[in-house]
């Protein structure tokens, strides 16, 4: 077979010799993918086929490198915010419980001084979430790369993230044991989320004129958007799914599920996709094992749970560049890599509805991918080189590399 | 000596305290009979160590006359006959607040409190008021049942608020005038680490307690010198200071903090314990403190849930199983204590939990021993109460039998005044009766239940039980239908009486008794041999049985990364033994390892695997008791973690697992000159006082920028100076210009001949200035948290121009703009791999920030400040590759051998180069690598942490979790508790508060 690449009359670019890793548990050791009009156009083993290189644009030789599909980071507040100290910058917490009209695509700032430095070293697509209340609002897929939010949208509104309120009640405080008691709030929480979805499933079905948070419900109950259900002890996970389930809605997300692994069966029969919180944590409480943050990955996916990685938690803004770098834990603990690399890339973007276009190296996907020198898991080999977000290559540059220039001689 | 005299003025005080008649007008006429009381036949417990079977003990006012068998009983005599009674001392409690009331805290203010709000001449800090005398304000009240009802005579009252707390008076629970139920006005004093109702900003920490204690302690003894000054509290400790000192404790851990205070200032100190003493024993048993032991076990945890049963941690349940035990722990240990009521809720309690611990071992002479004679020895006053003997105060309760099995208080007479607690009853109506009237015919009637709450049934009819009353001989028998009543008289196995029926007519009735109630055959409480369940150090997941030993071992064929001029050994063998590196090289020959046939040295081959010595955290603030910043003040110099290090933390171990030898433990950067750091080895399982390094020089955190500045502490934290990085600069300025006064103070009276100097007063010891005399001497060394450039360059002007230098910046995430300076001024850097944009003055860090330092000859370290990253500090050295291109070996000295040079232990640990502690760790791969895998950590060649051991660990932790629940699931009741797994503290550098 013989490739021409200037078909049409379109910009085509070609990269030769990479190590692809595809995204969706297969690997290429020695690769050949060209781009077409944003697209992959081929993706292939390149001692099988014959090429000509002079067919094409751009040729980028790339042996022995890494290829990647862009990581995708889950549940995060990266672009919604910028410095954790200085509340101006603050664009991710609504006042009141019930906020499902919320929506974060509005607020992503694609300009942050952080994104660039997330998205050198392979994150190239978040799922920007709002936090906060009970149901916090609605979360939007972004890329890491846009003149503004619009262009920036990979899809708006993905789905919407209901808090489940915890069984538990803190009293007292650390060191002293204050009142044991279970959270009286709770019961009296779980009741309101009861009758906010017994209001909105009527109203999906009504002819009511606009009510801006049952209309932002709608979606839930047709399919049209996830239900991020965000819970971490055994018993509210299991309260969370069973209750959201009866009201039809179509799909549910566990986020956090600190506990997954303990509720594994119960996840399978409700057929429950898992964000998990991120893997460089402490363990639970102090008699869980040292590695029990570590093994969780690879625990779920013996047992067939579709699970995607996040960074939530502390500082996570700036420290969601490290994604790759729990997925590689997660590896030394127990989760084979190809794996590793589909929980950042194609098991996201089936779980935030995005595979048709993204998730994976395969012909007809967005060339949305990038190349390390070294294993992008790996802190001592992760080295992106080139990245390309729909077809286009971005610049590598950042603030914090500008000021490494400016400085590393002075 | 000093012990001597204390005792010598006890003495005076018991005698002076001896009681009289005040003359009190009289509404009336002076009712002044004081009758002779004698009690016959009764089983007097004299104490602990001596009984009577058959004894009598006679008293007149509030006097035991006489306490004997045989002895002749006075004509006036009123004579109680106890046959089958048992007669004891009355308990006696230290540890009260009976009769006071509460201090409240004062409403709070919007903004922070920096000054006392206490008018008159007394002590700067609110916390310390040891003018108060809790006989200013003794009142009875009606708390006094209560604890006549615990079987307690005396008790030593005190206002339970304060580090320093003022004095507390001994009572009779008489219920007389308080002047003469008061025994001794001043009998203690009391004090604790806890500041209390006060709102003052100092101290928010432990450590800030521990330091307060220690200058008010300095400062009395200067003020007895002192003419140009008045305190009246420092003047009143001082009036008071031969009191026994009794100090309030709040964690097993405290033992040895009050220890050191104890052991530097030559005070003794009676403890107020916690009721765990059993989790660190060998370590309070050094302390030697007399302990006033609670006796509240925790209460038992509901474990209906399996999911939230798993959640409660092991330490509690294991605290929950042992708490019983505790006090047979101390008897065993050969410590002195006695026991308080303090803390129990339900009166019942008391005496319930009492008979559990004597039931777990604790022998009941032991027990009543540490109620009576030794509480009365310990405040000095053994002469008149702790037993029945001649002329001692008339305390003492009559039970029905022994009380530490089942018996119950009949009368507990205080002062030689009764109080009846339970009715005596002297008839026992129970067994089986026929009941005769002119309508029933011999009815069958049990009257069964106990001696003193007897119940009816009558069989025949329904069988149903009847409420029935016993009040000295007249029985009356109703139902709570109201249609059944009766009433009568008992005597000698009849009841004669009366009964109505509904049309209102009374019937007479006879009961007569066919047979006793066949008393239950009483198994003599039998002491079962009940084991005291095993203690772990600490008594918690991971914990250790037992103690570990250095090992000799040989690891062969391994990648050894040394930080030494050998560089990478790519196959290399490293031989320790003693705790040292004894040799090292590529294939040691047997005679290469010195004593090598002595050594019983075990060969480990490690092929494939690599060896590096163990990671140090320069900045770390795991295993912090109770505050990692003593924030109140702008300088807190006095304030030392080493105060207050928490060897129970489970992040030691969990470190550990990440092969973290060594950490520096640092205040936080809540102030411009915080508090002193500690050394440790993370010596997991042992105390704080073996985890420290011995023989380091000092060191001590300052800070600038944000934290110090309180600028991101909310709009009400806006008074304390400074709030720019202008005064920041001013508050070093007057400190080290403060702290150069000092010095010559007191250098000029060193200078003075020996005579002058019995004529002149020695100037006022101040710790936090004695701290800073250390940074000038270059006997203390910086630490300073700094993240812009501007005050790091700032700082470098004010150390040049006062003489001193900067040993360390840490954090100095603008360091890569003035790595010249740094190099300059000598000062090393500290770093985070890559942390930024958490706060306004971090916008300008970048994770090249080590690599340029290190290139530009800086001694470079990067460090965790966290909990977690500090698990992985391996991973975060990684990073210096990734961003700065550093290479493997020197970014691997930033975590190991440059931190160790930042700490001056470089010759000590930090490369692997024999000598030097053998404080190793093997990893599975590359450390760098992010599939590196600790598989055993060493620290001085002891083996802390295992791969293989910590799996075994967990299915030990796991079987003793499993093996608790179910006995708490045995027990019945429904006063369990729920527990919540609580959410970890963790201390970073702004953390503020411990609460």
């Amino acid at each position: 077979m013989l490739l021409s690449g200037l078909a049409n009359g379109q910009r085509t670019t070609l990269l030769m010799g990479g190590i692809a890793h595809l995204g969706n548990g297969e690997k290429i050791d020695n690769s050949i993918i060209s781009i077409k009009e944003g697209k992959i156009d081929l993706v292939a083993d390149l001692s099988k086929i014959r090429i000509d290189p002079d067919a094409f644009d751009t040729i980028y030789k790339i042996y022995g490198k890494h290829v990647y599909p862009g990581f995708i980071l889950t549940n995060t507040k990266l672009g919604i915010t910028e410095i954790d100290q200085v509340r101006a910058t603050h664009d991710f917490r609504e006042v009141g419980d019930f906020n499902p009209n919320i929506s974060s695509q509005i607020a992503f700032n694609v300009q942050s001084k952080i994104i660039e430095t997330v998205r050198t070293n392979g994150v190239l697509i978040t799922q920007a979430t709002p936090q906060g209340g009970v149901i916090s609002g609605q979360s939007s897929v972004m890329y890491l790369s846009g003149w503004n939010w619009e262009d920036a949208t990979c899809k708006a509104n993905d789905g919407v993230h209901l808090r489940w309120p915890s069984s538990y009640y803190n009293t007292g405080w650390w060191a002293e044991q204050g009142k044991r008691e279970k959270n009286k709030e709770h019961n009296k929480k779980v009741n309101e989320i009861i009758g906010f979805f017994e209001k909105s499933l009527s109203y999906s079905k009504s002819n009511n004129t606009v009510d801006l948070k049952m209309e932002s419900m709608k979606g839930l109950f047709n399919g049209t958007k996830n239900l991020y259900l965000h819970a971490n002890y055994a018993n509210d996970i299991i309260d969370g799914i069973d209750i959201c389930k009866r009201f039809k809605i179509k799909k549910i997300v566990l986020v956090g599920g600190e506990d997954a692994h303990k509720v594994i069966n119960h996840l399978k029969e409700n057929n429950i996709d898992v964000i998990l919180n991120r893997v460089h944590r402490l363990p639970k409480n102090e008699d869980s094992s040292i590695d029990q943050p570590y093994i969780q990955a690879s625990i779920l996916h013996k047992n067939n749970i579709k699970f995607a990685f996040s960074y939530a938690g502390g500082m996570e803004a700036m420290g969601s560049r490290n994604l790759p770098f729990t997925a590689g834990t997660a590896v030394s603990y127990g989760l084979d890599y190809e794996n590793a690399i589909k929980s950042l890339t194609l098991n996201p973007a089936e779980i935030l509805g995005i595979d048709k276009t993204l998730g994976s190296i395969e012909q007809g996907k967005e060339a949305t991918f990038f190349i390390s020198e070294g294993d992008a898991l790996n802190t001592i080999k992760n080295n992106v080189q080139y990245i390309f977000i729909k077809g286009e290559e971005i610049n590598l540059e950042n603030h914090q590399s500008k000021l490494y220039k400016k400085y590393k001689d002075h | 000596m000093k012990n001597l005299v204390k005792l010598l003025f006890l003495f005076l005080i018991s005698y002076y305290n001896s009681y009289g008649q005040e003359a009190f007008p009289v509404n009336g006429v002076d009712e002044n009979y004081k009758p002779t009381y004698a009690f016959i036949n009764a089983h007097i417990v004299i104490s602990g160590e001596k009984e009577i079977k058959n004894g009598t003990l006679i008293i007149r006012d509030r006097i035991i006359l006489e306490v004997d068998s045989n002895i002749a009983i006075p004509n006036d005599a009123i004579v109680y006959n106890l046959k089958g009674d048992y007669v004891y001392p009355s308990f006696i409690d230290l540890y009260s607040d009976y009769g006071l009331k509460k201090t409240e805290k004062e409403s709070s203010s919007y903004r922070p409190q920096y000054k006392s709000k206490k008018k008159g001449a007394y002590h700067w800090n609110q916390a310390i008021h040891p003018e108060i005398h809790a006989s200013h304000e003794f009142n009875h009240d009606k708390e006094r049942l209560k604890y006549l009802e615990m079987g307690f005579g005396s008790l030593l009252t005190h206002k339970q608020d304060g580090i320093f707390r003022g004095t507390g008076c001994l009572t009779l629970l008489a219920n007389n005038q308080e002047n003469d139920d008061i025994l001794m006005d001043k009998a203690a004093t009391f004090y604790s680490f806890k500041k209390g109702a006060s709102k003052q900003r100092y101290p928010t920490s432990l450590m800030g307690s521990i330091a307060l204690v220690k200058q008010t302690l300095l400062d009395a003894e200067w003020y007895e010198n002192t003419s140009n000054h008045s305190n009246i509290s420092l003047s009143e400790y001082n009036s008071n200071k031969y009191l026994p000192k009794i100090f309030e404790l709040k964690s097993h851990l405290d033992y040895s903090r009050l220890f050191k205070i104890s052991d530097e200032f030559e005070i003794d100190y009676i403890v107020k314990g916690i009721g765990n003493e059993f989790l660190r024993i060998d370590e309070i048993k050094k302390s030697g403190f007399p302990i006033i032991v609670p006796i509240a076990f925790p209460k038992a945890y509901d474990v209906s849930n399996p999911e939230e049963a798993m959640d409660i941690s092991l330490s509690k349940l294991k605290r929950w199983e042992t708490a019983p035990f505790n006090l047979r722990i101390l008897e065993e240990n050969k410590l002195t204590y006695t026991i308080t009521s303090s803390g129990i809720d339900k009166k019942s309690d008391f005496i319930k939990n009492l008979r559990i611990a004597v039931e777990k071992g604790l022998s009941q002479k032991d027990a009543l021993n540490a109620l009576t004679v030794t509480p009365a020895k310990l405040i000095g006053m053994s002469e008149k109460l702790g037993s029945l003997e001649k002329n001692k105060i008339a305390n003492f309760i009559i039970c029905s039998s022994n009380i530490f099995n089942d018996g119950i208080i009949y009368e507990n007479w205080t002062g030689g005044k009764k109080n009846t607690i339970n009715k005596k009853i002297k008839n026992d109506i129970r067994g089986y009766y026929t009941f005769n009237s002119n309508n029933f015919k011999d009815i069958l009637v049990e009257i069964k239940g106990s001696k003193e709450k007897p119940q009816t049934r009558i069989i025949k009819i329904d069988s149903s039980n009847l409420k029935t009353t016993l009040n000295e001989k007249r029985v009356v028998i109703y139902n709570d239908a109201g249609d059944f009543r009766c009433s009568g008289v008992y005597d000698e196995g009849t009841i004669k009486g009366r009964y109505q029926d509904r049309t209102g007519i009374l019937h007479e009735f006879i009961m007569t008794r066919d047979s006793s109630l066949r008393k239950k055959e009483r198994k003599e409480r039998i002491l079962k041999t009940t084991d005291v369940p095993d203690v772990w150090t600490p008594n918690k997941s991971n914990g250790l049985a037992k103690s570990l030993n250095k090992k000799s071992l040989l690891f062969k064929n391994a990648k050894l990364w040394t930080n030494e001029d050998l560089g990478i050994i790519n196959n290399g063998d490293i031989a320790i033994s003693n705790g040292k590196i004894i040799a090292i090289g590529e294939n040691l020959d047997t005679n290469q390892i010195p004593d090598f046939e002595k050594l019983d040295i075990q060969v480990i081959n490690l092929r494939g695997k690599h060896i590096t010595s163990g990671i140090i955290d320069e900045h770390s603030h795991i295993a912090i008791s109770k505050g990692v910043n003593e924030g109140s003040q702008a300088v807190t110099a006095e304030v030392s973690i080493a105060d207050v290090i928490n060897p129970d933390d489970h992040n030691i171990y969990r470190q550990i697992a990440g092969g973290v030898t060594c950490s520096q433990l640092l205040h936080g950067s809540a102030n411009p000159i915080g508090g002193q750091s500690a050394l440790i080895k993370l010596r997991w399982g042992k105390s704080a006082e073996e985890m420290k390094i011995k023989n380091t020089d000092g060191f001590i955190k300052f800070a600038l920028g944000e934290n110090v500045k309180q600028s991101n502490w909310g709009s009400f934290n806006t008074t304390r100076f400074p709030q720019t990085r202008m005064g920041v600069e001013q508050i070093f300025y007057d400190a080290f210009y403060r702290t150069k006064r000092y010095k010559e103070e007191w250098e000029n009276y060193n200078k003075l001949s020996l005579r002058k100097k019995r004529e002149t007063n020695p100037p006022r010891e101040n710790l936090e200035l004695n701290t800073l005399v250390e940074i000038l001497n270059g006997e203390r060394h910086i630490t300073c948290h700094s993240y812009v450039e501007s005050e790091i360059n700032m700082l470098m002007h004010v150390a040049d121009s006062m003489g001193f230098k900067i040993n360390t910046f840490t954090h100095i995430l603008e360091g890569y703009k003035i790595a010249k300076k740094l190099k300059q001024h000598g000062a090393g850097a500290s770093t985070f791999s890559d942390w930024w944009a958490y706060k306004f003055e971090v916008n300008d860090a970048i994770p090249y920030n080590a690599a340029i330092l290190n290139q530009a000859g800086v001694v470079t370290a990067i460090n965790s400040d966290d909990a977690e990253m500090g698990r992985r500090l391996n991973q975060e050295a990684a990073k210096a590759v990734k961003y700065g291109k550093t290479s493997e070996e020197d970014a691997w000295k930033m975590v190991t051998l440059n931190p160790a040079k930042l700490l001056h232990l470089d010759n000590r640990i930090g490369s692997l180069k024999v000598g030097k502690d053998a404080d190793i760790v093997i990893w599975s791969d590359n450390p760098l690598s992010i599939y590196a895998k600790v598989e055993q950590t060493y620290i001085d060649g002891e083996c802390y942490y295992d791969q293989k051991n910590n799996l075994s660990n967990q299915e030990r932790d796991r079987n003793e979790k499993i093996r608790i629940i179910n006995k708490l699931s045995n027990i019945k009741g429904n006063n369990k508790i729920k527990d919540r797994p609580r959410k970890e503290k963790l201390y970073h550098c702004d953390t503020i508060e411990h609460e």
